[in-house]
């Protein structure tokens, strides 16, 4: 973090600093929980008004930093039971949020790999013949078999399909209406201030700087100090400010963030004559590699979100997401349903799959944490948006409790208040039974999914596999990624070639493993690029660092696996010269794949050569 | 000048310049598909003109910035967020549709009349700035009929810059032909300005300055009334994105000089 | 049957604006074979009136004085105004200069009739119709109005000029104009022209040249030639007398310190936030051809691009050839050419 902050000169204006009295970092669902709550509170004019101790005479000054430029633009997804929404919102109506639907039908489908190119283990292999040769009884015509029976723990009926963006965008609406909280985008914080063990406050990014952080001239301002007696952070699964903590404080013993995917989606505009219903929520596995999952949900007025998810634990040094995606859409199970679909919008984000694994310190002095990046996520029931909400909800109201006894925002104080109702409640208690359960994927997909039925319907007494290690560990090789389909001596030429070109290995590598070339329609089958501008309007304003930062240049330049370049899902991370990528700000979407993707341990400490760090702009899409 | 500036900046909300723009009927009249999703920004040649206010203001003391902004209220909130970090200002808002189909003449009549409401307004200190044309009606036109409703007979448009000199005499400079600027100068306010982009760059997001400003924007949206704008007497007989494929002629392994050579040809073709 | 006037002004230089031999065509269109009057503004209007001869215009009634020689919005309010109801036309036809476009709102409140700017095309069959831009160029839309007058601001370029047959100046007849204090408050002190000294914006320009951000990246060799680049598009500009135009991307790159043309500013930039140009021809050079940039490109008629990515937005559909080769030797050989 140090590396962005200001050199100190004659010329440079002096850093600022304001006092607020709760300073929120990121607004996603678990800041959208703790904000209704707190908000309500605040403007429940029945009960005695909580006062300001940063400005005395005022009412309690609360503000929430965003770093994309609006609210929902940096969030994606999803199908939710809604508990803790509903909850909050006894009336919610989702006819008033837009793209909204009630769950309706929920399928999972099994995928065959109709193009061949695969990569799939001999057990595998054998269970497709046996499918196909069972053909007539098993209705295979689009090479896909759907499940008969779903587990339990994947429905969500009695839910919703969301948009997260408009969700985001109508739960910011309702607190900023209350007047007595405040949210800024477009304002990336760079850092908590961490003094003692103590979070302080935080310290915005430095704006009107070049490319390296340096200021150019004036309109050089830098970041801001926002000093605060509870900040809460709520950056998501790779926030800098959740992760600087990490390091800064240390995790609870034997906690590590581990696990990992990454997200990308399109949202489209189906075809007229659809036959999908809104609320249909299908699930798929099997295609296009065994380790994706994939998914299909069904919104009001024929719009539906289609998307993958590719893992950590997909050691393919080549795993991209964009091409993958264009293959998934095409296969027969979806194109019967997205022929002839529009593309409308289309986004990639991280998710944390570590779930109890990954939780930080929840609260200390001056902070708490809420969301996906305390850890909140469920990865067996694949349910993350209610339980950041909830956790929110769960801070908001022990924070209310506090302040009405007056007592200070101590760490024992937000134990008592925070951790304790997280503890009680069904979000801890469920993510106890997810724990395990997603340990067999460490030994392969089929290992992976019988564990998870398996810590699913044992209330995760029993689970397959192994803590997963760090990260880079995951990342294989190319030779025996595809053993036995290209020879070393190939993959070393075109390995050779790529470079020579300046590009990056996955659509050489993929072609020549059998996967067919995409054909481009300018409907839903269009180039990575234009699935940003037109779909993501990805967009950065001018003035920042470079958020994407190689820390030590000579470890990219020995590194035979830039999986960082593959996964990259903006192409914003390219081969560059002399080895070290090049990262172009501009296209960056904030995924952060890239830091769970680097196979470089520095002097095998958990700290990769990558470094990720707060950045403005991104996606301009509010649908997804 | 003694007492500073009354900088009333008019300007509303347009879609994010990226977004996907698709005309729909509605029964008001044409609209754009998903209007209520597509994310919004402060037209950008009114919040050229909302910072340029603020400069100005900020060299003449006793100025006050308002900027008059009628758009439906949820999504002015929302842009509040982004602008309000940016200089110091109060708002005035207006609830009502802020389509680019909406009739000018309506919005301005309702514009007009805000202006006439404003507290302590004295014509003798009043700039009325705004954008030139917006990126939704991208008419140029609104300004200009506020400002003849007021009565304001010193009008520029295709602003880029604003002097005030010591006699306290505004020196306009506005777009014309040929790329060049014309220079202008008004004895005194009243005057409107409907600017470009003017010089400035943008400026930097400043929380305490967004902090402050909340402190009267959310009032304002709060109370903000009703203002219900139509298409006025238009019908529209068609709205439409034209079609813009045209079947392209790939040439490769040609070698650079004849690439040359055809579009020499080309370029001298009538 | 709606009586229709063309109302303009005259330039500095006696003649009237080329826009408005335009703004005539689509005045007799909407006159549908029927009289079309005309009204000039200005210092020289009554001398500029034997422009109109042979045009079909049937009379002129002008505005000329001293005090209307520059562009003025109250003064030239106030004598448009005159002309207009002066003439009692149903339909006023402006063409779209910055001088008309500064007062065409202004003077059709004071009509207490309508006003429609950036008209780029007219219709009579079916009642009287124009054609106009919404959205920055992104969606276009034909619409009727029954208020009348109805004042109609023409963009230059999108009509014919009306052709002149010769003949006799159409009577003239000047009409007496007071001008309040209040209209002549503003004094024009004169014209600016850009710092850089290089005109690189020529609206009148056959050719539109757009440089995209690709000649600043590394080129075959691996470094970037910026200066080489920089010498090629100017060289083109000046030979060909063509218009610049850029991406946004390569307008923002001033901003971020990088090496970037000094010939180019943001008013340079077409498409998205920056300008619709209007040009018989395009030639988009080391330009990926994505669409909010292309949206720009709306007016250019004959579109080519140089592109060494045969899959860049302009192959697919944007342009009518994409030559994939390397922009720095084509540029270089197109320059030589059009010297020798």
């Amino acid at each position: 973090m140090s590396s962005a902050s200001t050199p100190e000169s004659l010329e440079a204006p002096a850093r600022q600093s304001m006092a607020v009295d709760i300073a929120c970092v990121g607004f996603g669902p678990a800041t959208a929980g703790f904000l209704t709550t707190l908000s309500r509170r605040l403007a429940d004019a029945a009960k005695p008004p909580l006062e300001s101790a940063a400005s005395p005479g005022l009412p309690l000054q609360v503000v929430c930093y965003e770093r994309a430029d609006d609210l929902g633009f940096g969030v994606s997804g999803v199908v939710t039971r809604g508990r803790g929404l509903r909850a909050a919102f006894p009336d919610l109506d989702p006819s008033q949020i837009p793209m909204a639907a009630p769950v309706k039908d929920e399928k999972v489908l099994y995928l065959l790999d109709p193009v061949g190119a695969s990569r799939r283990s001999a057990a595998l292999r054998t269970g497709d013949a046996a499918i196909r040769a069972a053909r007539f009884a098993l209705k295979t015509d689009t090479h896909a078999v759907e499940l008969p029976w779903t587990p339990a723990f994947l429905h969500k009926q009695g839910g919703f399909i969301f948009s997260m963006g408009q969700l985001m965008q109508w739960m910011g609406a309702q607190v900023l209406a209350s007047g007595t909280v405040q949210i800024w985008p477009a304002t990336p914080v760079a850092q908590a201030l961490v003094e003692d063990g103590k979070v302080k406050g935080v310290r915005l990014l430095d704006q009107g700087v070049d490319r390296q952080g340096r200021p150019e001239g004036a309109s050089f301002m830098p970041g801001m100090d926002v000093l605060a007696a509870l900040t809460v952070v709520a950056d998501g699964p790779v926030g800098a400010v959740g992760r600087q903590l990490d390091q800064a404080l240390g995790m609870p013993e034997g906690n590590a963030r581990r696990d990992w995917a990454v997200g990308m989606k399109f949202v489209v505009d189906l075809p007229e004559d659809t036959p999908l219903e809104p609320g249909t929520v299908l699930h798929t596995f099997g295609f296009p590699e065994p380790e994706i999952f994939g998914f299909l949900y069904v919104h009001p007025d024929r719009v539906a979100s289609v998307g993958i998810f590719v893992p950590s634990w997909f050691e393919s040094p080549i795993r991209t997401s964009y091409r993958y995606l264009q293959h998934y859409v095409q296969h027969p199970a979806l194109w019967r349903y997205l022929k002839d679909a529009k593309l409308r919008s289309w986004g990639a984000k991280s998710i944390l799959e570590s779930g109890k694994r990954g939780e930080p310190l929840l609260a200390g002095d001056g902070f708490a944490r809420i969301g996906e990046g305390s850890g909140s996520t469920n990865v067996l029931t694949s349910s993350g948006v209610d339980e950041a909400f909830t956790t929110g909800v769960q801070l908001g109201e022990g924070v209310i409790e506090l302040l009405e006894a007056g007592k200070p925002l101590t760490r024992e104080n937000l134990e008592a208040a925070y951790v304790a109702r997280r503890r009680a409640s069904w979000v801890e208690a469920e993510g106890r039974v997810a724990e395990r359960a997603r340990d067999g994927f460490q030994r392969g997909v089929a290992t992976g999914l019988v564990g998870m039925a398996l810590s699913g319907l044992t209330g995760g007494r029993f689970a397959l596999g192994e803590e997963p290690p760090h990260p880079a560990e995951k990342v294989g090789t190319l030779e025996a990624f595809y053993a036995g389909k290209i020879a070393p001596e190939e993959i070393a030429a075109i390995k050779r070639d790529c470079e020579a070109k300046g590009l990056p290995l996955h659509d050489a590598l993929m072609d020549r493993a059998g996967w067919p070339a995409v054909p481009l329609d300018g409907k839903l089958l269009v180039s990575q690029q234009d699935a940003l501008l037109v779909g993501g309007k990805v967009q950065a304003p001018a003035g920042y660092a470079d958020h994407v930062v190689f820390v030590r240049p000579e470890l990219c330049q020995a590194c035979s696996r830039r999986v960082c370049v593959e996964i990259c899902s903006a192409e914003a991370i390219r081969p560059g010269d002399g080895g070290t990528p090049a990262f172009d700000r501009e296209k960056c979407v904030h995924c952060g794949a890239c830091l769970w993707s680097c196979p470089e341990r520095i002097d095998g400490t958990d700290q990769v050569n990558l470094s990720f760090r707060a950045g403005a702009g991104g996606l301009h899409s509010a649908e997804n | 000048m003694a007492n500073g500036f009354q900088i009333v900046v008019l300007g509303s909300i347009v879609p994010d310049p990226l977004q996907t723009l698709e005309p729909v009927a509605t029964p008001q009249g044409p609209g754009l598909k998903n209007e209520q999703m597509l994310p919004a920004v402060l037209d950008p040649w009114a919040a050229s003109a909302l910072y340029e206010a603020a400069a100005l203001a900020a060299k003449a003391p006793g100025s006050k910035v308002t900027l008059l902004s009628l758009g439906p209220k949820a999504k002015l909130q929302q842009t509040m967020m982004a602008v309000a970090q940016k200089v110091p200002f109060e708002l005035v808002a207006l609830d009502g549709p802020a389509g680019g189909f909406t009739d000018a003449r309506e919005v301005a009549a309702r514009l007009a009349a805000a202006v006439k409401a404003l507290p302590g307004l004295d014509r003798s200190r009043l700039l009325l700035f705004g954008g030139w044309e917006s990126a939704s009606r991208s008419a140029g036109v609104t300004l200009q009929l506020v400002g003849e409703q007021l009565e304001i007979h010193d009008q520029f448009q295709g602003v880029d810059e604003l002097t005030v000199g010591p006699d306290g005499a505004l020196r306009v400079l506005e777009r014309v032909e040929g790329g060049r600027h014309q220079v202008s100068v008004c004895p005194s306010p009243p005057a409107v300005l409907g600017w470009a982009t003017g010089n400035l760059p943008e400026p930097k997001n400043n929380p305490q300055v967004g902090m402050a400003n909340m402190r009267t924007v959310m009032p304002a949206l709060q109370k903000a009334a009703a203002a219900p704008v139509g298409v006025g007497g238009v019908e529209f007989a068609s709205v439409a994105v034209p079609k813009a494929q045209r079947e392209t002629r790939v040439v490769k392994d040609m070698s650079p000089d004849e690439v040359a050579r055809e579009l020499v040809e080309w370029i001298k073709q009538d | 049957m709606d009586t229709v006037l063309l109302l303009t002004h005259v330039e500095g230089d006696g003649a009237l604006p080329r826009a408005a031999l335009e703004a005539l065509s689509a005045a007799r269109a909407l006159a549908q074979g029927g009289a079309v009057s005309a009204a000039i503004f200005g210092k020289g209007a009554a001398q500029a009136a034997a422009a109109l001869a042979g045009t079909g215009v049937t009379g002129v009634l002008t505005a000329d004085s001293p005090e209307l020689a520059d562009a003025r919005y109250g003064s030239d309010a106030a004598a448009a105004t005159a002309l207009a109801k002066a003439s009692g036309a149903a339909v006023v036809v402006v063409p779209g200069t910055s001088r008309m476009l500064r007062v065409a709102a202004g003077v059709a409140e004071r009509l207490g009739g309508r006003v429609d700017t950036h008209v780029t095309g007219v219709e009579a069959e079916g009642g009287l119709a124009v054609v106009r831009w919404y959205y920055r160029q992104r969606i276009e839309a034909k619409l009727r109005r029954k208020e009348r007058p109805w004042i109609l601001a023409v963009d230059p370029g999108a009509f014919q000029a009306a052709p002149a047959q010769g003949g006799a100046t159409p009577a003239v007849q000047a009409v007496p104009l007071e001008l309040p204090a209040s209209a002549k408050r503003t004094a024009v002190e004169g014209f600016r022209s850009p710092a850089s000294g290089e005109q690189t914006i020529r609206p009148d320009a056959k050719v539109l040249f757009v440089a995209g951000a690709g000649w600043t990246k590394k080129q075959a060799d691996g470094k970037p030639h910026p200066e080489k680049a920089e010498e090629l598009i100017l060289a083109f500009i000046r030979t060909a007398g063509a218009s610049l135009g850029s991406s946004k991307s390569l307008v923002d790159q001033a901003g971020e310190g990088q090496k970037v043309f000094t010939f180019m500013t943001h008013l340079n930039q077409v498409g998205q936030t920056g300008s619709t140009p209007r040009h018989a021809k395009g030639l988009a050079t080391c330009c990926h051809g994505e669409e909010p940039h292309v949206v720009g490109w709306r007016f250019i008629r004959e579109r080519r691009a140089v592109n060494l990515d045969a899959n860049c937005g302009w192959a697919r559909g944007k342009a009518d050839v994409v030559y994939v080769a390397d922009a720095f030797a084509v540029m270089e050989k197109v320059n030589a050419l059009l010297k020798g």
